[in-house]
């Protein structure tokens, strides 16, 4: 079964502010594209992978959740090798490996509540300008990051579900299950969020 | 706390649910019973204003439940009958938090409040569990627990044992008989409904009984059985 995002620590990283490890985040993104060689970004794919350790997160959970990513990064590195030649590619490659862990590295240290938080506080000059209320769209947020996983469940569920009646793996036949039993859960957790919270 | 419906009716696409329906709770207990697609479950949702009728008032404690929604909800705390729906972060303690933020602003009480919670149903150690690793048991006390943290006047419960199996039903029935708050259940286990003060027996959306729990069961195993 798969597990939620969030991974239950008391390292340094887990004690950081949310709102610190996203920008963070933003600044090694704004920062990695601008190193091209590969050593370099092999250099900061290894930091990350230091960050890991230090975080305590099980590597066979880093790489059951980087696993499916794996493949695309294949892909765009075959397709950069064919357009720009091995170099690029494996820079492109390294900085998007390095990238994407580094997030996944934020969101499995960082309790959802904390992110929704920051969320709300960065929004918070939008919503005085009356564009938007920013608890609703920080709870929005909140509930794409929770229902990843959920999904993930439900697509398993009515693969399983289907070959027990002996019916083939057809996308369009998982896709209308899918989107009915989303929207129906989607409609449900409304409800429920309605009854919890006297907003 | 005075539950009052009044000539309520509801419509779903235009099929009757709930047909004139006019009635007082006041008993600490109160179960409601009926076949599925009775109403039991739109009735409850009423209460808390989840559900507004198509005609007549629904009032808890002289409030009507449409027109002062928030002062109701406030009160009123809802289970739903699958807890998943209900857990809305990923994490049992932020989730708990999650429906005080407006009532407690501060962090630390918060969490407080919220382990607080936990601890009075007495399972203090799912609070850094993953939501997701619950058992179905562990997810509807939980479930529970996220709404008694709100300190509600009443409690209504969908069919909160449907899920459960026998061990985790009489933990969970246990819980509810200690608890302070009066509260309606809506359910199909007979043998809790029995430890009610009074039992609505429903069906075709229409209130078919009325009584104590002893004759109201009886009625309802040789009408609906």
């Amino acid at each position: 079964m798969m597990q939620g995002l969030y991974v239950e620590g008391e390292t340094w990283i887990h004690r950081l502010p949310a709102g610190l490890k996203l920008l963070v985040l933003v600044f090694a993104g704004w920062g990695l594209m601008w190193v091209t060689h590969p050593a370099w970004l092999l250099l900061a794919l290894a930091a990350v992978w230091m960050l890991f350790w230090m975080a305590r997160v099980s590597m066979r959970g880093v790489w059951r959740r980087m696993r499916p990513l794996a493949w695309f990064l294949v892909l765009i590195g075959l397709y950069v090798a064919w357009a720009d030649g091995w170099l690029v590619a494996s820079a492109a490659m390294l900085r998007l490996a390095a990238l994407v862990l580094l997030g996944l590295l934020v969101t499995l240290t960082t309790p959802l509540s904390a992110m929704m938080d920051v969320v709300t506080v960065l929004l918070h000059p939008l919503e005085r300008l009356g564009l938007l209320r920013a608890e609703r769209v920080s709870l929005a947020f909140g509930m794409t990051m929770r229902m990843v996983p959920e999904l993930y469940i439900q697509w398993n569920q009515i693969r399983e579900a289907q070959a027990a009646r002996g019916l083939e793996s057809h996308p369009v036949a998982l896709i209308v299950p899918m989107l009915v039993r989303t929207l129906k859960r989607a409609d449900d957790m409304a409800e429920a969020i309605d009854a919890r919270v006297d907003e | 706390m005075l539950i009052e419906f009044q000539s309520v009716s509801f419509r779903r696409d235009g099929r009757p649910v709930l047909s004139d329906l006019t009635f007082r709770l006041s008993e600490r207990r109160i179960g409601i019973v009926g076949p599925n697609g009775s109403g039991k479950s739109s009735l409850a949702r009423m209460i808390n204003g989840l559900l507004s009728p198509t005609s007549g008032v629904v009032r808890v404690n002289g409030l009507d439940t449409q027109t002062h929604v928030k002062a109701v909800r406030r009160q009123v705390g809802f289970v739903f009958q699958h807890p998943e729906n209900q857990i809305v972060l990923p994490q049992v303690l932020e989730d708990i938090e999650f429906g005080l933020k407006k009532r407690l602003p501060d962090v630390e009480a918060r969490k407080h409040a919220a382990m607080q919670a936990l601890s009075d149903l007495g399972i203090p150690e799912l609070a850094s569990r993953s939501a997701y690793s619950l058992s179905g048991g562990e997810k509807q006390l939980v479930a529970l627990a996220a709404v008694l943290a709100t300190q509600p006047a009443l409690l209504v419960l969908d069919e909160p044992t449907t899920q459960l199996d026998l061990k985790n039903r009489n933990r969970l029935v246990h819980t509810l008989a200690t608890l302070d708050q009066p509260l309606i259940m809506v359910s199909h286990d007979l043998e809790l409904m029995k430890t009610m003060d009074r039992v609505l027996v429903l069906d075709d959306g229409r209130l078919l009984r009325d009584d104590e729990p002893a004759a109201a069961l009886d009625w309802y195993r040789s009408h609906c059985g």
